[in-house]
């Protein structure tokens, strides 16, 4: 089987894999090789989002990719969302909202949301409720999914009150 | 002391989910694990002729091969132990497991699968429980009577019904001839999947003794021991699990799926760990999907609406193995009557065996489809005596004390108040001032409907909670986080009784070598269950506190007062001690205290399993309105108003998340989803491209609202509510689209193309 070398920026910092099979995706290279399995892994098909991170800012379904595809670019995953304590206002957001329930989708729903918010800071319901229909949610009907993030979206808009609240890495 | 129930704390669990920190099953990863892949049979009703597996054995970096001829006499399943863990001698299901394979890696386990080569010899396929009912229908298991069971199960010999439940009240032939009218209908509804978002998985070691240890998302930590031990003929010691978080379960967490194919593959593995991970095809074909159901229902009313007689006989389709299956049947059945006083009822329901995929628990345990029924006749008969569906419902509903369909006396019964509360949310009294038909042509309509259901009864629960000596609270339960929020309420419990805050808990993981019994986290048991069992706990810590402090103090434990994290005499409230001042003045080199509390509900004699009468009923109501597009027959759900009973709501935002995922998910089930099988039993859409459920685009305006009627065995009045949310969304949209269009639309789910064929013949007639 043929290997490669793929070197990526994950979460800021830069990891080097060898012997990258051609065949691997990018969430089994970021899961299994680089151990951020906060990243889900829901169909392998494309069809429910559970593994979207950021390529490059722009949310993919990394089951689609090929992890040789993604060498040189940069990987937002949810564990770089937050640093040590302080979360982004998106997780903060879905925490105080109540928008988790059984919180398999919830890392790919929030870079979806994060991809939107970065393109769009105060989106209508509608076009929050459009920028997740690649993420399904089996538990929570999205109402508290979609509340959330119009709660992130103004909490991002106006200056953090708190340390805690504050903004973050944002590759 | 209840200072923390019936508030909405923030869930604990959240903190670890949006982090990604939260281990799921497929996040399991041990040292030396191998990786496991199960070879599934293309048919749905073949006899094995014959396995090679000289060239899988010889591929570099196979572990391990297994096949059904090395586990001879293995059979598990929890009411009826019908089910190999890998195929013996014929395959009964499209992706049944017939052999499996352990790799160093995944893709040499996918390539490994491929080089095993089966012989079937195809059998007739029996591809719907009325085929499999018919005489000379391909027998699916035979000699079913044989089979290890457990009491209530009634098998039919020589045919493919594997139990029958009878329950009775009144005369009901009586109770038709008394009646003014007679109304007969039949309603069926689809197979579908609980689509969890994290496919099934397991992880499997067997130690150097031979023991066997588990990990993985299953919902049942002990009755997955169980299942495992009496399969395998060991001892319930000798077998442990691990329950990581669920990702999603609905009932489908339960029991055996990735876990006999890991455990066989860990006992070849020469002790290294063995995962197995299901891709979404093998989770649609092979986990666990909602019975498909027929029901017949006949039912007798006077002219001013009152129900005299009401007959219903269901037929079950449980699959190719019984699984939960007869205690759906049995359990389901008892609840088909609906939430009505009906003084004459006859309620008979099949289990039968079908070439399909396994049917079995799912959220809301077979009442939905017997609501779709009762409910969609209800409006049948409003319609034809020309009472308002509203009123009709509560002039029959059941009220406190009154005796239910199946000849128990209720107690705790909210759902007069669900139904008017959504009848005001929806503005049921206004619809007929509300516009019929939009701009854009569509036909406006409203639709009503209620539900009930019953909890699993008996069944036991058992806590521990420990208090450290900084006066922190570990809470040791089995009870799995499977998205409910079951750590906040057991948590709110403990520290409401304790007076301690939230932020002193931690919990420990679901493990049957640590966690003390319980049942299982199913049928919306676990708040009263195990909120009853921790709630002793708590109370039996405050009992060894009191009792510390009365002799630290030097005085009767009466005159002890403990609560909000500190003890005091109650003359002297100034010279409290806290619960870390006790514990160091009494074990200064350092001690915890334990608590214990053990929660069995107290059953009629002689009846201590399955056929005691429900501990609890949960009850719930929905209210929508719809807009259909007569041009295409496509309907859409505008607004939903949902209500359910919670006996007393521990944490109001967990109860309303319940209401708002539910009333989404069954609109999925009602206008989307539906598992479609072949003549030749084969699954044709076992992917979320051709099964498709909600997205945020599909959910509408949800209404959601709680009922308060408090049981007096329940943790401060609280009862189970996760399954009843989506039992009365069904009726209520056939019902909504009967209101705007004329049609009555009678098996689920209402695809656009069969309004548009129900309204295309009602105009040629």
């Amino acid at each position: 089987m043929k290997e490669r070398s793929v070197t990526l920026r994950i979460n800021g910092e830069i990891h080097v894999f060898n012997h990258v099979s051609v065949r691997k995706t990018l969430v089994q290279l970021i899961r299994d090789e680089a151990g951020l399995t906060g990243t889900k892994e829901g169909c392998g098909e494309g069809d429910c989002g559970t593994c979207t991170v950021l390529l490059n800012g722009q949310p993919v379904n990394s089951c689609l990719v090929l992890a040789t595809e993604a060498d040189g670019k940069e990987v937002l995953t949810v564990e770089g969302l937050s640093r040590e304590w302080d979360l982004h206002p998106l997780q903060q957001a879905f925490v105080e909202e109540g928008a988790v329930q059984c919180g398999f989708c919830i890392p790919g729903m929030l870079l979806a949301a994060k991809a939107l918010l970065d393109e769009n800071p105060s989106p209508t319901e509608a076009e929050i409720r459009a920028a997740i229909a690649g993420n399904l949610c089996r538990c929570t009907g999205y109402v508290r999914i979609v509340q959330a993030i119009k709660s992130a979206a103004v909490s991002l808009s106006s200056p953090p009150l708190t340390a805690a609240t504050g903004k973050g890495p944002g590759i | 002391m209840e200072a923390l129930v019936g508030k909405p704390v923030t869930r604990v669990d959240a903190l670890e989910k949006v982090s990604g920190a939260a281990v799921f099953g497929p996040d399991v990863k041990l040292v030396g694990m191998l990786y496991g892949k199960a070879l599934r049979s293309p048919h749905a009703h073949a006899r094995i002729v014959s396995i090679n597996l000289d060239a899988v054995r010889k591929l570099p970096g196979v572990r391990a091969v297994v096949t059904g001829a090395d586990m001879p006499g293995v059979l598990g399943g929890e009411a009826v132990k019908d089910m190999p863990f890998l195929a013996q001698g014929k395959v009964r299901y499209m992706g049944e497991p017939v052999a499996a394979v352990a790799a160093e890696d995944e893709a040499t386990a996918l390539k490994a699968i491929e080089l095993i080569e089966v012989v079937y010899d195809e059998l007739p396929v029996a591809a719907d429980a009325l085929a499999a009912l018919e005489k000379g229908a391909p027998l699916i298991h035979e000699g079913l009577e044989n089979y290890a069971r457990i009491s209530v199960i009634k098998p039919v010999p020589k045919s493919n019904v594997i139990t029958v439940n009878e329950y009775s009240k009144g005369d009901v032939e009586q109770g038709f001839q008394e009646s003014d009218e007679v109304f007969e209908d039949e309603f069926r509804s689809q197979t579908v999947h609980h689509a969890p978002l994290e496919p099934h998985s397991a992880v499997a070691q067997v130690d150097v003794s031979g023991r066997i240890v588990v990990w993985g998302p299953n919902d049942s930590p002990h009755r997955l021991r169980k299942d495992l031990a009496d399969a395998l003929h060991m001892r319930l010691d000798r077998v442990r699990v691990v329950s990581t978080y669920v990702g999603g379960g609905f009932g489908g967490k339960g029991g055996l799926k990735a876990e006999p194919i890991a455990v066989a593959l860990a006992l070849k593995a020469n002790h290294r760990p063995v995962k197995v991970v299901f891709t979404r095809e093998e989770v649609f074909q092979a986990t666990l999907v909602r019975h498909a159901a027929v029901v017949r229902i006949k039912t007798g009313v006077k002219r001013d609406g009152t129900l005299m007689a009401r007959e219903v006989k269901i037929v079950w389709d449980t699959g190719a193995y019984a699984e939960k299956g007869p205690t759906v049947c049995s359990q389901a059945t008892a609840a088909a009557a609906g939430p009505y006083r009906v003084p004459h009822v006859h309620l008979i329901g099949q289990c039968v065996y079908t070439n399909k995929a396994v049917a079995g628990a799912y959220r809301g345990y077979g009442t939905p489809q017997l609501a779709w029924a009762y409910e969609s006749q209800m409006d049948i008969i409003a319609k034809k005596l020309g009472i308002d569906p509203l009123d009709l419902r509560l002039r029959n509903i059941l009220r406190e004390g009154d005796v239910n369909p199946v000849g128990h006396p209720v107690h705790s019964v909210g759902v007069e108040d669900c139904l008017k509360q959504v009848a005001q949310a929806i503005g049921w009294q206004e619809r007929q001032h509300h516009p019929r038909v939009t701009e854009k042509g569509r036909h406006v309509g409203f639709g009503i409907a209620c539900g009930t259901k019953n909890t699993k009864t008996p069944s036991g629960s058992e806590a521990a909670l420990y208090l450290c000596q900084d006066g922190s609270l570990t809470i040791v339960t089995a009870s799995v986080e499977v998205g409910q929020g079951v750590r906040t309420i057991l948590a709110q419990i403990a520290c409401g009784v304790l007076g301690l805050p939230m932020e002193n808990v931690s919990f420990s993981q679901p493990d049957t070598d640590s966690t003390p019994f319980d049942a299982s986290t199913t049928s919306s048991r676990t708040t009263f269950h195990m909120g009853n069992a921790v709630k002793f706990a708590a109370e039996d810590l405050k009992k060894q506190l009191a009792q510390l402090a009365a002799s630290l103090f030097g005085c009767d434990v009466n005159q002890v007062v403990v609560d909000g994290g500190k003890a005091w005499l109650s003359e002297q409230p100034e010279r409290s001690l806290t619960y870390p001042e006790l514990l160091q003045k009494q074990y200064g080199a350092g001690a915890s205290m334990m608590g214990r509390g053990f929660y069995y509900p107290k059953s009629e004699q002689g009846k201590a399993f399955h056929e005691s009468p429900s501990l609890f009923w949960m009850y719930a109501a929905h209210a929508v309105q719809v807009e259909v597009d007569p041009k295409t027959g496509r309907v859409e759900v505008t607004r939903l108003a949902a209500a359910a009973d919670t006996g007393r709501a521990i944490n109001p935002v967990n109860c309303l998340q319940q209401i708002e995922g539910g009333a989404v998910h069954a609109i999925g089930t009602t206008l989307m989803e539906e598992l479609i099988v072949d003549k030749q039993g084969r699954m044709v859409n076992p992917n979320f491209h051709d099964y498709r459920i909600p997205t945020a685009m599909d959910a509408p305006e949800i209404l959601a609202s709680l009922v308060e009627a408090p049981h007096r065995e329940g943790p401060f009045g609280a009862k189970g509510m996760a399954e009843i949310v989506t039992t009365s969304v069904f009726p209520a949209i056939g019902n909504a689209i009967e209101d705007a269009v004329g049609v009555r639309i009678r098996d689920l789910p209402i695809r656009s193309d069969k309004v548009w064929r129900a309204l295309r013949e009602s105009k040629e007639k």
